[in-house]
């Protein structure tokens, strides 16, 4: 148990105080490097990758022992008077980049095995890396500014990894998601100068900066409030702003895992959490009435999301709008003002990114291995990999909510808190989403495993997959395993977001 | 007693599982099977008292642990994983999908094992979520257009079940502020809650109106499998009811009318149902269904009235062991009937198959009819108005049993289920074990726990007729059957064949004794004729040999005659012929005597 006290009363200033712009220039300055670095150079740009995923890993694990100790990480330099770019790594940041960072690591090993021999590797490793350096700036971003540089690139970032392969669907996949994510910058921009105009400034702060503005221009804060959300909610995949996910999913499956379980969807949540939380403040987002409207959008999205996955033969497809329903948990979660739900909110943050990245390269060693890119050719696919399957059917069982699986827990702690914040309606959603969750996922269980294989397999794409696309699903699979059954040990997703909401919770 | 022992009989299983799925492993694994629930067993039989162990950091705090009612059922429920483990050992020797099979089967065991250490809800919902899914393996099997149907029609049940189990469960544990069932169970939950975990549980349990997985998945999973979906994991409902519903302590009135009704439909539909059935099997899984019928009405009784609660509770676990047993055995004892070759063989295991049928339908003395004995003195103290009917359903459903044991009987003998060919006999031991024990289950009970047995043993030995009602019932049943199948004219000339039979020999042998006496008849004067010769011949010559006696008188008397008058002259013609003197001394005798008469 982390003891919330001593760590709010004994804020010390760290010895080491860069140590969050260290973790963002790791992979930021990665990305030139992997740019400059000759095509044929493949051992060395692996090597470079692995070696620093795995520092970033090291140094987000110090930050983390830093920071449940109470020790306080703040980065400010003024780019404009009165605007200032800053970095500042609070709990809920930490939550964040350490899933990015993790997951990180766990998909550049499968990046490297997908991708071998493949054409541009070079371009597509430094998008990459651009991408996580985007993420890992998203979660410790101090101020809605910075924030918004950010989201930004992010969308710049990814937007090559999504064309990566240059088909004419390819293209056009990524035409519609810079259109959705470009508007929805754009949007946010607006909601950025809209906030600076109000409230004088854009920091996050626990408890919100607006109590001010609101207690004089309610109807200004209500539209902020919609605008800001609105900008997010596309990259969250808010019904209706989600339709570019879906077809997003052309990208490579490394592309497609990352997107769905830490970079662009997680983006969006993360950034509907910080405005509810740190800029409105939960409170004072209720007082407006604010979060109710959130809350139905969320379990109007969670529903949709899961009604269309059931009818998608493609597996990616369907995998992509199980990411629409998934997603909006956490939206779910937070819009609820209970901090019960809060819990289950952001674990949910982590536990759907790590259900999601095994599900996503399960199904990429699926078209793979077995040239298996559609649900009705599962058929026997268990037999033949295992492994992979495994990986898939826990991360399944999971979404569906099976303890002591990572779903489970979130699950759980959404139900409660939706019976804390008196909203016992929560109960039947969540009940119906695991529902079409099981309609949709069990058939592709039953038949992987239960149905004898056919022989009309399309061709592999190679004969046998190799052990850097096999371990990273079954990696994330036991993760998921773990994660959900130790979920109350120390320094689990589920410990650290306990105290998280308590920080949240306490700035009354 | 520390928490890895319990994980350890939980977990025992899944290491197993794991270790199948490696190809160098797994015909020692097989071999081992039967030894898979033995740590949970033993933690049953060697645990003295009640223990509660914690884990912190599992799931949201972990808590296993063991007390009488508990500990009762995690030994029945061992020991039908052992004896069906044993007999699905032998059964999947030759199957082609033996190892996905032993896998859910092993992962099946570990989840029905973990619930009942389980002492908290996520973990005991966690158990019963790994039971219910790992058994969908078990009963698609076959892979056959029927287990497909009846996997289909049991995983939606169990999707539906988990989902209102989930939702029950955090109402109340909301309701309780506590995760843990002992907590859920002290508190007063509210009507909504309750409703949903009585429904969730219902489910696995069977009682009608969720029923209808039942049947079919007992009767298309392979017969391991059947037992113990039968035996064991449906009493994983009732476990789930008797751990986080707050029986006697808060009285829930609507919940019980309907839970009591549904368990008197539920008794009788189930038998109608049953008979309609074409497999053995299925019929069984009807049979299990009816005595859930049983079990309702007791959880019923409960919920309406908490004073009565405690009486209840002791018996119900023990009819929960009894049907586990018994059906156990049944089970296996059609598995195994199946699998024999030789006519003898069959004869015997029918034989050995009749014990546990008898004891399931509660032929006096049984565990059945002590159950049944025990759980209408106990429900005495529940509702008056509905006892006299409790009292009456459970004494018909005796009748309602034997009806369903007859028609699986009679199906077992017109439609056997396929069964694997080789050593039958080795099938054969597991099922004679568990009916041994279902058997001795009255005497074994209390040596298990003499508090919880107190009133099975003091309740009377039940009543005979109806196990004779029914066996009446089945016999007119079979032959009224038999007489539709060929037809009424051809079955009355059946009935009356004897009787014609008799007439015929009757008359034949009249007429055989007629000509008899008709040769009698013609021979009768002839003979008479010749020994009526014989006798003219003797009579003549019985005559003359009077007539010449008479002569001889007479000449014997004229001769003395003669010496008394003229005695010399009698003398001197001594050669004279006798009848000649003979007349004259007579008639002069009769002149004598007329001469002095003349005078008077």
């Amino acid at each position: 148990m982390i003891d919330l006290s001593t760590a709010l009363n004994t804020a010390v200033r760290s010895d080491v105080p860069l140590l969050p712009l260290f973790i963002l220039l790791t992979s930021l300055l990665a990305a030139p490097v992997l740019f400059a670095l000759p095509e044929r150079a493949a051992r060395l740009r692996t090597g470079l990758n692995l070696g620093v995923a795995a520092m970033k890993v090291a140094l987000v694990a110090w930050l983390g022992i830093k920071v449940s100790q109470g020790v306080i990480y703040d980065v400010s330099f003024a780019m404009l008077p009165g605007l200032e770019f800053k970095l500042q790594a609070d709990p809920l940041a930490i939550l964040f980049i350490s899933l990015s960072a993790i997951l990180w690591l766990i998909t550049t090993v499968y990046s490297v095995g997908y991708l071998e021999r493949g054409p541009h590797r070079a371009r597509f490793f430094g998008f990459f890396s651009l991408c996580v350096a985007a993420t890992v700036g998203i979660a410790m971003a101090g101020n809605l500014f910075t924030f918004l540089i950010f989201y930004e690139l992010l969308t710049l970032a990814t937007y090559p990894l999504v064309i990566h392969r240059g088909s004419a669907e390819a293209l056009r996949a990524g035409r519609i998601y810079l259109i959705y994510t470009l508007a929805g910058g754009l949007v946010l921009l607006l909601g950025t100068l809209g906030l600076w105009v109000l409230a004088g400034n854009t920091d996050f702060t626990p408890g919100g900066v607006l109590d001010a503005v609101v207690a004089e221009n309610r109807a200004a804060a209500q539209l902020l409030f919609v605008v800001l959300v609105g900008a997010l909610g596309v990259k969250a995949a808010l019904v209706p702003l989600h339709a570019w996910l879906p077809i997003a999913m052309v990208a490579p499956a490394p592309v497609s895992a990352l997107l769905h379980a830490v970079a662009v969807v997680k983006a969006g949540a993360f950034g509907i959490m910080r405005v509810v939380y740190e800029v409105f403040g939960i409170d004072t987002a209720q007082a407006l009435g604010l979060t109710a409207p959130l809350a139905a959008l969320a379990a109007v999205t969670i529903l949709y999301g899961s009604l269309r996955a059931i009818t998608q033969d493609d597996i990616k497809k369907r995998l992509a709008y199980s990411t629409v329903s998934q997603v909006s948990y956490i939206t779910l979660g937070v819009a609820l003002a209970s901090p019960v739900a809060a819990v289950g909110a952001l674990a949910h943050l982590i536990h759907q990114g790590l259900m999601k990245i095994t599900m996503f390269m399960a199904a990429g060693n699926l078209a793979e291995g077995m040239g298996v890119k559609r649900v009705s050719q599962m058929d026997g696919i268990g037999r033949a990999m295992p492994g992979t399957m495994l990986a898939f059917s826990a991360a399944a069982l999971a979404m569906i909510g099976l303890p002591p699986l990572a779903g489970f827990v979130s699950k759980w702690y959404l139900a409660q808190g939706g019976l804390d914040a008196g909203a016992a309606w929560v109960v039947a959603l969540l009940l119906g989403s695991s529902l079409l969750n099981a309609v949709y996922f069990l058939p592709m269980l039953y038949r992987a495993w239960f149905r004898d294989g056919s022989e009309t397999c399309a061709t592999p794409a190679r004969p046998r997959i190799g052990w850097w696309l096999a371990a990273p699903p079954i990696t994330t699979a036991l993760m998921v395993l773990v994660v959900g059954g130790f979920a109350n040990a120390p320094f689990s997703p589920l410990e650290w977001t306990r105290f998280v909401v308590a920080i949240e919770y306490l700035q009354e | 007693m520390s928490l890895a022992v319990f994980l350890l009989a939980v977990g025992w299983p899944l290491v197993m599982a794991f270790l199948l799925l490696f190809k160098a492993a797994r015909p020692i694994l097989w071999r081992m099977m039967p030894l898979a629930p033995l740590p949970a067993l033993v933690l049953a039989l060697l645990t003295p008292g009640p223990v509660l162990v914690t884990g912190e950091w599992f799931v949201l705090g972990l808590t296993m642990g063991l007390e009488p009612v508990s500990r009762l059922f995690l030994i029945f429920t061992a020991v039908l994983w052992v004896a069906a483990a044993s007999a699905a050992r032998q059964w999947m020797r030759e199957d082609p999908r033996a190892t996905g099979f032993g896998v859910m089967f092993l992962m099946a065991m570990s989840g029905n094992l973990g619930l009942i250490l389980s002492k908290d809800a996520m973990a005991f919902y966690g158990a019963f979520a790994l039971m219910s899914f790992a058994s969908y393996g078990l009963v698609i099997h076959s892979r056959d257009a029927a287990a497909k149907a009846a996997a289909r029609l049991y995983i939606g049940f169990v999707v539906i079940g988990e989902l209102i189990l989930f939702s029950g469960l955090v109402l109340a544990a909301t309701q309780a502020g506590s995760l843990l069932l002992a907590d859920m169970r002290a508190a007063a939950l509210s009507d909504l809650a309750v409703a949903l975990l009585l429904t969730g549980f219902g489910i696995k349990l069977g009682v009608m109106p969720l029923h209808f997985w039942l049947p079919p998945a007992h009767g298309a999973a392979p017969v391991p499998a059947s037992a113990v979906l039968s035996g064991a994991m449906i009493k994983a409902g009732l476990f789930g009811i008797l751990s986080a519903v707050p029986l006697g302590v808060v009285s829930y009135g609507d919940h019980g009318t309907v839970v009591m009704a549904a368990g008197m439909v539920t008794l009788f539909a189930a038998l109608l149902l049953g008979l309609q059935q074409t497999g053995a099997k299925t019929v069984l899984g009807f049979s299990s269904v009816s005595q859930m019928g049983i079990i309702a009405l007791g959880l019923g009784a409960g919920l309406m009235t908490p004073a009565a609660w405690a009486a209840i509770l002791p018996v119900l676990v023990f009819l929960a062991a009894h049907h586990a047993l018994a059906k156990g055995a049944l089970f296996l004892g059609v598995g195994a009937w199946a699998a024999q070759q030789g006519a003898g063989a069959r004869l015997a295991l029918g034989a050995a198959l009749l014990v546990p049928a008898l004891v399931l339908a509660g032929v006096p003395f049984s565990s059945g009819a002590l159950g049944k004995e025990a759980l209408k003195a106990a429900l005495a103290g529940g509702s008056p108005v509905w006892l006299p009917w409790l009292t009456l359903a459970l004494t018909l459903s005796g009748v309602a049993t034997t009806l369903l044991m007859a028609r699986a009987g009679a199906l077992l003998w017109l439609a056997p289920p396929s069964a694997p060919r080789t050593r039958p006999e080795a099938l054969a031991l597991p099922f004679l074990g568990l009916g041994g024990a279902a058997l001795a289950l009255p005497i074994l009970w209390p040596v298990l726990d003499p508090a919880m047995a107190a009133p099975v043993r003091t309740s009377p030995p039940g009543a005979l007729w109806p196990v004779g009602l029914g066996l009446a019932m089945a016999f007119a049943a079979a032959l009224t059957a038999h007489a539709q199948k060929i037809g009424p004219v051809r079955f009355l000339a059946g009935i009356m064949a004897p009787f014609h039979a008799f007439s015929t020999q009757l008359s034949s042998l009249w007429a055989l004794k007629r000509r008899a006496a008709r040769r009698t008849g013609y021979a009768l004067p002839r003979m008479l004729e010749r020994h009526a010769a014989c006798w003219r011949l003797g009579q003549t010559a019985v005559a003359a040999l009077i007539a010449a006696v008479l002569m001889i008188e007479v000449a014997a008397s004229q001769r003395e005659a003669r010496i008394t008058t003229p005695a010399v002259q009698m003398f001197t013609q001594p050669d004279a012929p006798g009848i000649g003197t003979a007349d004259a001394p007579g008639h002069r005798q009769t002149e004598d005597h007329h001469a002095p008469r003349e005078p008077l």
